[in-house]
């Protein structure tokens, strides 16, 4: 019986069971009928045989034990062999382990990425349960009012619960010490099933308005700040300036419902105003910032209770509309739907920025891995017909083919097990290093990596995969064509050329054309990152301090802020090293941003969206500081205010999008303000293209207004500070000249070149990594080819003899060797280029500012791996080349 | 369990296995039984079940190959045949039994 079969009975044990059965019965039915031929009734018959028989159960057990101990029996000869004929040639054992290890293990870190913000469901009662509201036409993020109004009204869900991450300063004023926080509706706890560890949780009562300012702590924030004290309950913790007292604390497993980071606080919706002194959202039909999710009901599927939502929203939407609106605004509005999408794996903006990253990353680090299995193959065929004679001899003993293949793949297994079980160790520490890569000061990644049974499914499963992958091929083909031609293959003499080791041929052809994409996909990636680095954002990133202050509301009343803002601004130019100065609404390059409909004199607009532009309200001097070129007219003055008339600089495109060729300057463009009020600015001036939220952004329609002409200055600022002195040397003077002026700040540090380079992480990281692993195949690669031609070399020194003695000369012996190498190699690029052509279209959209299909690029991408063959095959013939003809032949 | 006059020693089963299937070819179960008790002369009385795990390790040890076949009366049964190794192994285990009951006789007589 082969041995699968034998493995598979230990799984099956029906089949193995029922054969026994119907042998030993068998027997005992030929006795009962020969008894009866010998004249013995049926029955008597029947009882006789039974006892010749003896104890049937016992002997039935016997028999199959057989079977089990035997095979437990050779499985540990098996590994027993393996772990010998291994030990003896450490060498290939280590490098095949350590390839192993670094392809499973990068392959097992992505995974654990992927697993970790994609696929786990969220640390709550029932996860598969949870369904998110959302608006097609709004949006995932809902106003207040429509949350109370869904808490009033529906019914569809078993519970309904509304929550809005946020960042809270925890410090107690000077410099800002963010923790993650959650603004939460009063049963949010208790829709998801989290229960209290110590004191309470929200309950209905927190849904009030004026509710006391209350919060819920997690268990890490516990433990890290309280240090596990039990008398937490009751004690207070300070966000934004405010206390709040804390009155639970969730437990271990419950971290919130973003993935990305666990949370620190969770406090009530309805205490916002506290904050928020100045513009509450809680009254705010526009004001788009809480998640609402909700349970379904026992019994219920997403699209029955989807149904009974979307019978909701007409009159939702009707009574939630925003008066303020313009007419034609309000009436889209009241027209849009409700849908529920499953919220099974929780909120992450990692899987919405790094989805095809990952992905890609995983495809790469799957080629890696399907290298580095060629490879192992590669040795393990050499092996194999090194080892030729040790086969042959088993193979007459006896030993059958399929045993044979067993031992060979009980060793590739073993190697397999052994990379993988390292593999899983380097995935541990390789994920948590890429998560701190990806983590910016900004947006701190805490996402939950430990060892888990996908993870360790994952591992097994691609140790499997990869022993099949590599062990097979090698013991099939060595095996084949048993016992004569295996000792026939150890006749020496003969000519021999390649030609035998077409399956070796074929992996390094392989192993070629794989390197040949990963080196493509790199190039594409660090020339999307080169063109990202080196393309005019329209200001310079060097040398410029940013300062975000936010003040506690309401300590400087709203119509003294100007008249302070101006004031800082004044004492910060004024610090020696700062060579300028300006303040503004928002900096470039930061997700938060505002847009606006334009309406630019003597322009018909073609389409809605075709006059949208993004703003930014800036101090005069902001251009000089950013180092953004004034193309024409003026920068703002210090007599652009709210007492002046209304004034606007725009940019480049914006203006040719605007007025063509004519000059821009004089012209007006109105916008309207809350209240359908329409107010017309004056263009003064126009400067270079900038860009806005990110550096890979198409060109969008940028205008700049006065921040002094703002006439709702909000409770926080930005400085922007262009400097001559090292940061850390203005720190404490741009403190010092801040709260000068107001004493309750807390502020923000940031270097403008570091927020503008953890914009460009993801392109970065990908462009890191995919050169670090095109890198590793290619190495693999020139292993993989150097081996096979030293190996073709070593198996050929008779020929390569003769013809050195009968007049070869070197250069003739190098171009035998290397045209072989030349035909693999041609082989391998031209399937590498077909299929890096297909497989680039699916990173179309990674890409900035090159085509996939970059003739350059896959030209240096061959250029490279050309260079590399070359040379790794360039060793051994060189070698073969310096052949002393005498001793080549006399060795025989 | 009580010991039967005549169980066969547990080393002397295979040797009449090996023996019985030299001589008759292939065979199932049973009639390796029948023929091992006809043979001699209803002297030797196998414990007709325990045959069975020792065919099965026999198999195992690549000894004997079996195939699934049917009795004469029709019935499905496992068919037993020597292997190479099996021949051998009888070789083998005839000589050592002939010295065994040489020395064995030769204590018997002389003791």
């Amino acid at each position: 019986m082969a041995w699968y079969h034998r493995f598979s009975d230990l799984f099956r044990r029906g089949t193995l069971d029922r054969e026994i059965d119907d042998e030993l019965i068998t027997h005992i039915a030929e006795r009962t009928d020969e008894l009866v031929e010998q004249g013995m009734s049926e029955r008597e018959a029947r009882d006789c045989a039974r006892k010749q028989f003896g104890n049937y159960t016992r002997r039935k057990e016997e028999t199959r034990e057989i079977h089990l101990l035997n095979w437990i029996e050779t499985v540990r000869q098996d590994v027993r062999y393996a772990f010998r004929t291994l030990g003896s040639n450490p060498a290939f054992a280590a490098t095949a382990i350590l390839s192993l290890a670094l392809g499973i293990g990068a392959n097992t870190a992505i995974f654990s990425i992927i697993n970790a913000v994609m696929l786990r469901s969220l640390p709550v009662e029932n996860p598969a349960k949870l369904v998110q509201i959302n608006s097609k036409e709004a949006g995932s993020e809902l106003t207040n009012p429509i949350w109370e109004y869904l808490r009033d009204h529906q019914h569809a869900l078993s519970g309904v619960l509304a929550y809005s991450p946020d960042r809270f300063d925890l410090s107690d004023g000077s410099e800002s010490r963010f923790g993650q926080g959650m603004w939460v509706s009063g049963n949010f706890f208790n829709v998801l099933g989290v229960p209290a560890l110590q004191g309470r949780v929200f309950s209905a009562q927190e849904d009030r308005r004026g509710a006391a300012p209350v919060a819920v702590i997690s268990y890490g924030f516990w433990k890290r700040n309280f240090a596990n004290d039990l008398s937490v309950v009751g004690k207070t913790v300070r966000l934004n300036r405010h206390e709040f007292e804390i009155v639970g604390v969730t437990p271990p497993w419950f971290t919130g419902l973003d993935v990305d980071h666990g949370y620190d606080v969770a406090i009530p919706i309805t205490c916002e105003p506290i904050l928020n002194t100045d513009r509450s959202k809680l009254d705010n039909r526009s004001a788009w910032w809480l998640r609402i999710l909700g349970r379904l009901s026992p019994g219920e599927n997403l699209q029955q209770a989807q149904n009974r939502f979307k019978a909701l929203a007409p009159v939702m939407f009707q009574e939630t509309v925003d008066p303020r609106l313009p007419a034609q605004m309000q009436k889209e509005f009241v027209k849009s739907t409700l849908s529920l999408q499953p919220a099974t794996t929780g909120f992450s903006d990692i899987r919405t920025q790094y989805k095809t990253a990952l992905f890609t990353l995983m495809a790469i680090t799957g080629l890696v891995l399907l290298v580095a299995c060629a490879n192992i193959a590669n040795l393990l065929l050499a092996r194999a017909t090194a080892r030729g004679r040790e086969f042959s001899v088993r193979m007459a003993m006896g030993a059958s083919r399929l045993r044979v293949i067993r031992q060979l793949m009980t060793e590739s297994i073993l190697l397999s097990i052994s990379g993988a079980g390292t593999g899983l160790l380097l995935a541990l520490w390789m994920s948590r290093l890429l998560i701190r890569l990806i983590s910016t000061t900004g947006n701190p990644l805490d996402i939950g990596l430990s060892l888990n049974f996908s993870l360790l499914g994952f591992t097994m499963l691609a140790a499997i995969v990869t022993a099949l992958l590599f062990g097979l091929a090698p013991a099939l083909s060595t095996t084949r064509g048993g016992l004569n031609h295996a000792l026939k293959e150890n006749a020496r003499g003969a000519l021999q050329g390649f030609s035998r080791f077409n399956l070796g041929m074929t992996l390094v052809a392989g192993q070629i054309a794989l390197s040949l994409i990963l080196l493509v996909g790199a190039g594409l990636f660090v020339g999307t990152l080169r063109n990202l680095l080196t393309i005019d954002p329209g200001f310079s990133r060097r040398s410029i301090l940013l300062v975000n202050a936010q003040f506690k509301q309401p300590s400087i009343g709203k119509d003294q802020r100007i008249q302070k803002y101006n004031q800082m601004l004044e004492r910060i130019r004024a610090i020696p090293g700062v060579i300028s100065a300006a303040r503004s609404m928002r900096t470039p390059i930061t997700n938060f941003g505002m847009n606006g409909l334009t309406f630019p004199e003597g322009y018909q607009a073609k389409s809605r969206m075709d006059t949208l532009a993004w703003l930014n309200l800036i101090s005069p001097e902001y251009f000089n500081t950013m180092a953004t070129r004034l193309v024409m007219g003026r920068d703002f003055a210090k007599t652009d205010d709210v007492k002046t008339s209304r004034v606007m600089i725009i940019g480049e495109s914006t203006a040719r999008h605007f007025f063509g060729t004519s000059n821009p300057v004089g012209k007006t463009i109105g916008m309207d303000t809350r209240g359908d009020k329409r107010v017309h600015y004056e263009i003064v001036g126009v400067v270079e293209d900038t860009k806005y939220q990110q550096i890979n952004e198409g060109q969008r329609l940028t205008a700049f207004l006065p921040v002094d002409q703002d006439p709702e200055p909000d409770s926080a600022v930005n400085f922007e500070i262009r400097r001559a002195v090292p940061l850390n040397a203005l720190l404490h003077p741009v403190q010092s000249a801040i709260s000068s002026v107001n004493r309750d700040v807390s502020l923000e540090f940031q270097d403008f070149e570091t927020q503008v380079n953890e914009s460009l992480l993801q392109p970065r990281v990908v462009a890191l990594l995919s050169s670090a692993f095109g890198l590793l195949a290619l190495l693999l690669a020139g292993i993989g080819l150097y081996g096979l031609t030293a190996y073709g070399v070593s198996r050929r020194k008779n020929e390569i003899g003769i013809r050195i003695a009968l007049g070869a000369r070197r250069g003739a012996v190098i171009r035998l060797i290397l045209g072989d190498v030349a035909m693999l190699l041609a082989l391998g690029v031209s399937a590498g280029v077909g299929a890096s052509l297909v497989m680039g279209r699916l990173i179309a959209n990674l890409l900035y500012g090159i085509r996939p299909n970059d003739p350059m690029e896959i030209g240096v991408a061959v250029l490279i791996l050309t260079a590399c063959t070359v040379f790794a095959a360039y060793i051994p013939a060189r070698r073969a080349a310096g052949l002393d003809p005498m001793g080549a032949l006399r060795e025989e | 369990m009580k010991k039967q006059k005549n169980d066969i020693l547990q080393g002397t089963l295979t040797l009449l296995v090996l023996r019985m299937l030299q001589a008759q070819g292939a065979l199932h179960g049973y009639a390796l039984t029948s023929h091992i008790q006809r043979a001699s002369a209803e002297l030797l009385r196998v414990e007709e079940g325990s045959l069975y795990p020792a065919l099965h390790r026999m198999e195992q040890d690549g000894l004997v190959k079996a195939e699934w076949g049917v009795t004469e009366r029709g019935r499905k049964a496992r068919l037993y045949s020597l292997t190479a190794a099996g021949k051998e192994q009888l070789a083998e285990e005839m000589q050592n039994w002939d010295r065994l009951t040489e020395g064995v006789a030769r204590v018997l007589r002389y003791a």
